[in-house]
């Protein structure tokens, strides 16, 4: 079946490829959701292929209006009014004619503009004025007919309510429904978009966040884990920190395309352990990316300076990135797919999130962080990408707790960092609590962070250290 | 008008009713009368005649294009006919695919035989 393609970032992909050609689609929301910006960014990106609209309006904008609005986006341009985009008043036919010419005004529309796509801005202005369901719902059916005949992909954009989108005979008629919310969540306003029903193409079903920028409409395809058993091959490799010790009590290193979780207390260094891993794999020709929520890139350089550490040449030729997104920034529905697509697009062979902790914070629905690291694990294990995710223990001496979200269990390697007190003085101890596919040594073993690295000292000679 | 027209103009009235039926499966009648009312609006920019086609939920007539070829014995009756079939089918299969479409033209050409259906957009 052909498809109309929306041009806007990421709907194409959830709707396999576009929306079905022909086909009457509605798109409802709220005063202010988002919808007219949403059919407009599609007609625009369509008239740049060639495509001819006729936008008609009921009580909505006025045409002044519109493109004042209009222009501040980067889809807009005018030289597509009047040749691509036509304009035209519907709702002054409605005051003066009717109910009965509508649909004699939109077929003689139609058939002196010829367009290949057609919108109504607001339908729901035009059910408000038929006397009855009865008669309105007559109108729906013969419109829907007449419209498909006359090959035209249909947008109906009208202020429905959820609860209208099940009962109202326009939506029983209706190929596609695109609905768009927002919702408070934590620190941001939030814009969701939900297809609803799309015949004719199988789509990418739950809730997709999108943000109005000044490209335009960006979508944010919701993530979540695959239903079915994840398949993927396990790869005999090993993927060293370059830190003798512990590599040796992993017995030469993680195993390729597994996950770690790195759990520890603040200052136990759990950020540094996690750069190192990186560097090694850089020094072995690896590309690799760090994902910071908590430092900027400078402040990481700076430290693994400190260390001994010289990332420069390794950011300098592409084979080490670190991205910094601030935590008032984090937004775990767009960054989760960004992250997929930052680790498709740089060919990354070891990756690292510091920290996962600061991800669980940004959002209130702890099922749904539990399902975007689910499926960003799903998508790292796939594309055998050595990860390591790092997460703040805040119980400083108590090393029981990995991660309060049960992230633990999706991890294939657990290393702890802990402090104790030794002889009335602070020591850190490193363990490993699980390496799968890894006969790990189970001691735990003292470790110091000097400016020359990380060394791993001898196992603590003291007892009950992890009660 | 001989009765050689008169016998053409019949045969394409049985041509286009069992077109009719045959897309009728596919779209109902409502949709099938809507797009003969939309072919017919395209192609009265080059045959005013086609106008008097006449069609409603019984079915399709050519009585009064018959009656007009009395006036205008010139009108190249196959032409207009056959960019009408061509024309009907190309949106058919736009709108139910290609794959019926030549369900239907292979049932068509059967019965008719030597109509050019191209389902294909040129």
């Amino acid at each position: 079946m052909d498809k109309l393609k929306t041009g806007i970032k990421n709907l194409d992909g959830i709707l396999n490829g576009g929306i079905p050609v022909y086909s009457l689609n509605i798109v409802s929301g709220s005063p202010g959701s988002g919808k007219t910006i949403f059919v407009q960014n599609i007609i625009f990106n369509s008239a740049r292929n060639g495509l001819k609209s006729l936008y008609l309006t009921t009580i909505s904008e006025s045409q002044f209006k519109m493109v004042r609005h209009l222009q501040e986006f980067e889809f807009f341009s005018d030289d597509f009014l009047g040749d691509k985009f036509i304009y035209g008043d519907l709702g002054a036919v409605l005051r003066k004619q009717g109910t009965d010419e509508v649909l004699g005004y939109l077929t003689e529309m139609i058939k002196k503009h010829q367009p290949n796509i057609l919108v109504i801005d607001s339908f729901k202005a035009i059910r408000d004025i038929f006397p009855d369901e009865k008669t309105f719902k007559a109108f729906v059916f013969d419109l829907a007919a007449a419209l498909s005949i006359w090959e035209v992909t249909v947008f109906l954009v009208g202020e429905y309510e959820e609860k209208e989108l099940t009962i109202l005979s326009e939506f029983a008629i209706a190929d596609g429904i695109f609905h768009l919310y927002g919702q408070e969540e934590k620190r941001f306003q939030k814009r969701y978009l939900r297809i609803l029903k799309m015949r004719g193409t199988n789509f990418e079903q739950g809730e997709h966040l999108f943000r109005i920028s000044p490209a335009g409409i960006e979508v944010y395809p919701r993530i979540k884990p695959e239903g079915k058993e994840l398949q993927y091959e396990v790869k005999p490799g090993k993927k060293g920190f370059g830190i003798t010790g512990l590599d040796e009590m992993l017995s030469g290193g993680l195993t390729e395309g597994t996950i770690t979780l790195i759990s520890g207390g603040t200052g136990t260094g759990k950020t540094a352990l996690a750069l190192k891993f990186l560097l090694e794999g850089a020094e072995k020709c690896e590309n690799g990316l760090f994902l910071s929520f908590e430092e900027p890139a400078s402040q990481l350089i700076d430290n693994a300076r400190h260390l001994g550490w010289e990332l420069d040449k390794y950011l300098a030729d592409g084979r080490l990135d670190i991205k910094f997104v601030s935590p008032i920034e984090l937004d775990i529905d767009k960054h989760a797919f960004e992250i997929l697509d930052m680790v498709n697009k740089n060919k990354v062979d070891r990756f690292v999130i510091d920290s996962i902790s600061l991800f669980e914070s940004s959002v209130s629905d702890i099922q749904k962080y539990r399902d975007y690291l689910w499926a960003i694990g799903q998508q790292l294990k796939k594309r055998h990408i050595t990860t390591i995710f790092t997460v703040l223990n805040e119980d400083l001496f108590s090393p029981v707790v990995v991660t309060k979200a049960q992230i633990s269990l999706m991890a294939d390697n657990i290393i702890i960092l802990r402090y104790v007190e030794d002889n009335s003085s602070i020591k850190k101890v490193l363990g490993i609590l699980k390496a799968r596919g890894i006969n790990h040594n189970k001691d735990l073993r003292e470790y110091e962070i000097t400016p020359n690295g990380i060394n791993i000292l001898e196992k603590l000679d003291k007892g009950n250290i992890l009660r | 008008m001989n009765g050689l027209v008169e016998k053409k103009i019949k045969r394409y009235e049985n041509l286009l009713g069992e077109i009719w039926t045959a897309s009728e499966k596919y779209l109902g009648t409502f949709s099938v009368k809507l797009l003969v009312e939309r072919v017919v609006w395209d192609l009265s920019q080059e045959y005013r005649e086609i106008e008097l086609l006449h069609f409603d939920e019984s079915g399709i007539s050519c009585a009064e294009i018959a009656a007009s070829m009395k006036k205008n014995p010139e009108l190249s009756v196959d032409d207009m006919f056959m960019k009408f079939i061509a024309r009907y089918v190309e949106i058919l299969a736009r709108l139910i695919g290609h794959e019926k479409t030549e369900k239907i033209a292979k049932k068509l050409n059967k019965e008719f035989g030597n109509i050019p259906f191209n389902s294909k957009e040129e």
